[in-house]
């Protein structure tokens, strides 16, 4: 049976969330500005931020819910640690989620339902991701060994144990980003989807030129100079290029989709590339927002996770928004032409481009979404206006904060009703809806 | 003092701490053969290094090494690390009449009027005062001021004791205390395990390799029993954990009351005293097994 919520369901929300405002700090190239920090560290930076900014030292938030995908086992209050280390009253509660790239989506949606529920009345919510100070660990052979020796009472129990090592052992494990059903790196499977809805190189690059035009020129009016503090001497997102020109993007070699059959299109330029950062979200209640004199940029209407079955190649694996958006339609009565501003997350270009194809594609709209017809087009000028993924970069956690709190934000100063899609690993999606507040 | 205007040394960079150490020591060679007299009076004069830079890479692994967030803003204790040269610089001097090597250090107290960032240029100058008696020789303050622009940010005042030194007139009436604070052990928060190599970690992330603090060997060329925890570190983690994110002006002082030796365990107590608006931490750091105070300290954020 279908877990399809009713549209009574989102209508009768019993109170108001609302985006306060955000926090983040520049994201770097993965090995750059922040390599030596940790994702502790990059958590309590947006934090200090977000303190100065609201004026929170000594405050008890409600909750603040973050996460990281490249987490070391020692980081498994990360949330709650970087609680005790900021300015917030110590008896702010924290806990650590994650949903690979969902993972700050993810916190906002939980949070403000906690709030619409009325059992907190604010919250902090958001991620953090290090690719430079990712957790290594020892191999497989050598844990058991180091676990065995731990328990081994006697000397010879302790050398027999010892003989088992290999010279093997010793080399450690790094993450990847291979899916650890497929085997397949996230480039490689998007490559399989990209050439599946035949999207074109030029049509890639097009989309990477736009993204990193939009975000220059977001820096250069000034959008972000209340959604930043800056870090460790960058004031910028590193992996920014605002003179890129389609020529430029042209010149790159294609790194993914190698080994299919159609040419490969897939390039360091219209992928994201790995990135350190952390960005979070002031949530609350419009009493919380009123009480405390606060801003309240936008209202968070709905949200809605969908995930797919790459493993059987009935999906990419990277398709799980395109699923979860109509049925958040449906829930909340709206179509693609109810919505002024969209942000879908640029993991690669292709992913955004295959996703605006489907939904235009009636077959399979009907076919494998259930629709009675294409869901529709989206009108490119409303696509990603401040820049996404593809400019600012993508450290996993810190997305979702990055994307609610630039998008409250575009509500607040033009109005209307935004969409955000998500796709994470696993063959997940999580989108959201949120509205001006007037 | 002989009264006359402090003279000012400009330094063209901050010194290096290792050719201060072996400075230090090649003075107490030459004073122990009689080829240097030792002075009586503290010499008049402050040593000054402008537009002093903060390397990145050596903060973060300052903030690491004592557990606090790599933030922008600078830890109050780094920012006496960074100081440290110049006032070791006064200390090495030839007419400075105590000898380096060997001091104790008893307390430190700091006043910060605001808080600085990693990407201010400092001014730091710093000069010793107050050659007095103590119990067990003599003790001297070194003062030593951080400003930027022009303007005071930072004050912190360190007291050492010379052992068995003696003033060339004793003075009975200015005896220091006798006693030391009494130990009546607080409630326990905490516990501090400090490695073998706390010492050298501390040192390579300071700068500051001071003997006493890297090895048993070394530390007992000294007169030490084995290597002990330089007061900084402690200082450090102290402040840090007191007030982990303070956002305005910043007051603390540490009391040093016996070494911690290493490895060794550090019994802590941390407990809030004073009101929201002048947020107090009173911190004590013991022995358990040795049933010895090591320290005690506060901290407060205005």
């Amino acid at each position: 049976m279908a877990d399809q919520a009713g549209a009574q369901n989102a209508a009768q929300s019993p109170r108001t969330a609302v985006v306060i405002g955000g926090n983040r700090i520049p994201f770097a190239r993965a090995g750059g500005a922040y390599a030596y920090s940790s994702n502790k560290d990059m958590l309590i930076a947006a934090l200090d931020g977000l303190v100065a900014r609201f004026g929170l030292q000594g405050e008890r938030i409600g909750e603040v819910a973050a996460g990281a995908v490249l987490k070391h086992s020692r980081d498994f209050n990360l949330t709650r640690e970087a609680v005790l280390g900021s300015a917030l009253s110590p008896q702010t509660p924290a806990y650590d989620l994650q949903q690979a790239c969902a993972t700050g989506l993810e916190t906002v949606v939980g949070l403000s339902n906690k709030i619409k529920l009325g059992q907190i009345e604010s919250g902090i919510a958001g991620g953090v991701d290090s690719a430079s100070d990712a957790p290594i660990a020892v191999s497989e052979g050598l844990r058991r060994v180091l676990l065995d020796l731990s328990r081994a009472k006697t000397t010879p129990q302790k050398l027999r144990i010892l003989s088992t090592l290999r010279p093997k052992d010793l080399s450690p494990n790094a993450p990847g980003t291979g899916e650890p059903r497929t085997g397949l790196s996230m480039g490689e499977h998007q490559a399989i989807t990209t050439a599946a809805w035949k999207i074109t190189r030029e049509a890639q690059d097009e989309l990477a030129y736009r993204s990193h035009h939009n975000l220059a020129a977001a820096y250069e009016r000034g959008f972000f100079s209340d959604l930043m503090t800056p870090y460790r001497g960058l004031t910028r997102d590193a992996n920014l290029r605002a003179d890129t020109s389609l020529e430029k993007l042209a010149t790159l070699k294609p790194v993914f989709g190698k080994g299919l059959d159609t040419p490969a299109t897939m390039t360091a330029g219209n992928s994201t590339p790995l990135t350190d950062g952390a960005a979070l979200v002031l949530l609350g209640s419009e009493e919380y927002a009123t009480a405390n004199n606060l801003p309240m940029l936008a209202n968070i209407v709905d949200a809605e996770a969908a995930a797919v079955d790459f493993v059987h190649g009935e999906e990419g694996l990277l398709m799980g928004g395109v699923h979860a958006v109509p049925r958040l339609l449906e829930r909340n009565g709206l179509t693609l032409d109810d919505f002024d501003f969209f942000e879908i997350h640029e993991a690669f270009a292709g992913t955004v481009l295959s996703a605006l194809a489907a939904w235009e594609d009636e077959d399979y709209c009907k076919r494998v979404l259930g629709l009675d017809g294409a869901l529709g087009s989206i009108d490119r000028s409303r696509l990603n206006v401040h820049g996404s993924s593809l400019a600012a970069g993508h450290p996993f956690a810190a997305t979702g904060g990055r994307i609610v709190a630039s998008l409250a934000k575009t509500l607040s100063e033009q109005g209307g009703r935004g969409l955000i899609s998500i796709c994470a690993a696993g063959g997940q999606g999580v989108v959201a809806i949120l509205e001006a507040r007037n | 003092m002989n009264g006359a205007l402090p003279a000012e040394v400009e330094l063209t960079t901050v010194p290096g701490l290792a050719g201060l150490y072996r400075q230090a020591l090649a003075l107490a060679v030459r004073r122990k053969v009689g080829l240097l007299p030792t002075p009586s009076v503290l010499p008049a004069v402050r040593h000054r290094v402008g537009g002093v830079a903060v390397d990145l890479g050596g903060l973060t692994r300052f903030q690491h090494l004592l557990g606090s967030a790599a933030r922008d803003v600078l830890p109050s204790a780094y920012l006496h690390t960074l100081a440290f040269p110049v006032a070791m610089s006064v200390l090495t001097r030839a007419d400075f009449p105590l000898p380096l090597l060997g001091m104790v250090h008893l307390s430190n107290e700091v006043h910060q009027d605001r808080q600085v960032s990693a990407f201010e240029k400092l001014d730091v100058v710093s000069w010793s005062e107050g050659l007095r008696p103590h119990p067990a020789g003599l003790q001297v303050d070194l003062v030593t001021e951080i400003g930027v622009d022009g303007i005071r940010v930072w004050s912190g005042r360190s007291v050492y004791l010379a052992r068995g030194m003696r003033l060339e007139t004793p003075d009975p009436r200015e005896r220091g205390p006798k006693d030391r604070p009494a130990f009546s052990r607080p409630a326990t928060t905490g516990l501090w395990r400090l490695d073998a190599d706390t010492g050298r970690r501390y040192a390579a992330v300071s700068g500051d390799w001071n003997p006493i603090h890297l090895s048993g060997l070394t530390a007992r060329a000294l007169g030490m029993k084995t290597a002990i925890a330089h007061g900084m570190y402690l200082a450090a983690r102290m402040v840090d954990e007191a007030v982990p994110a303070p956002a305005g002006p910043l007051v603390w002082r540490i009391n040093f009351a016996s070494p911690v030796l290493l490895p060794g365990a550090v019994t802590t107590s941390f407990l809030h005293r004073g009101t929201p608006d002048d947020e107090r931490v009173d911190v004590v750091g013991w022995s358990a097994a040795r049933q010895r105070l090591h320290f005690t300290g506060w901290v407060r954020a205005e």
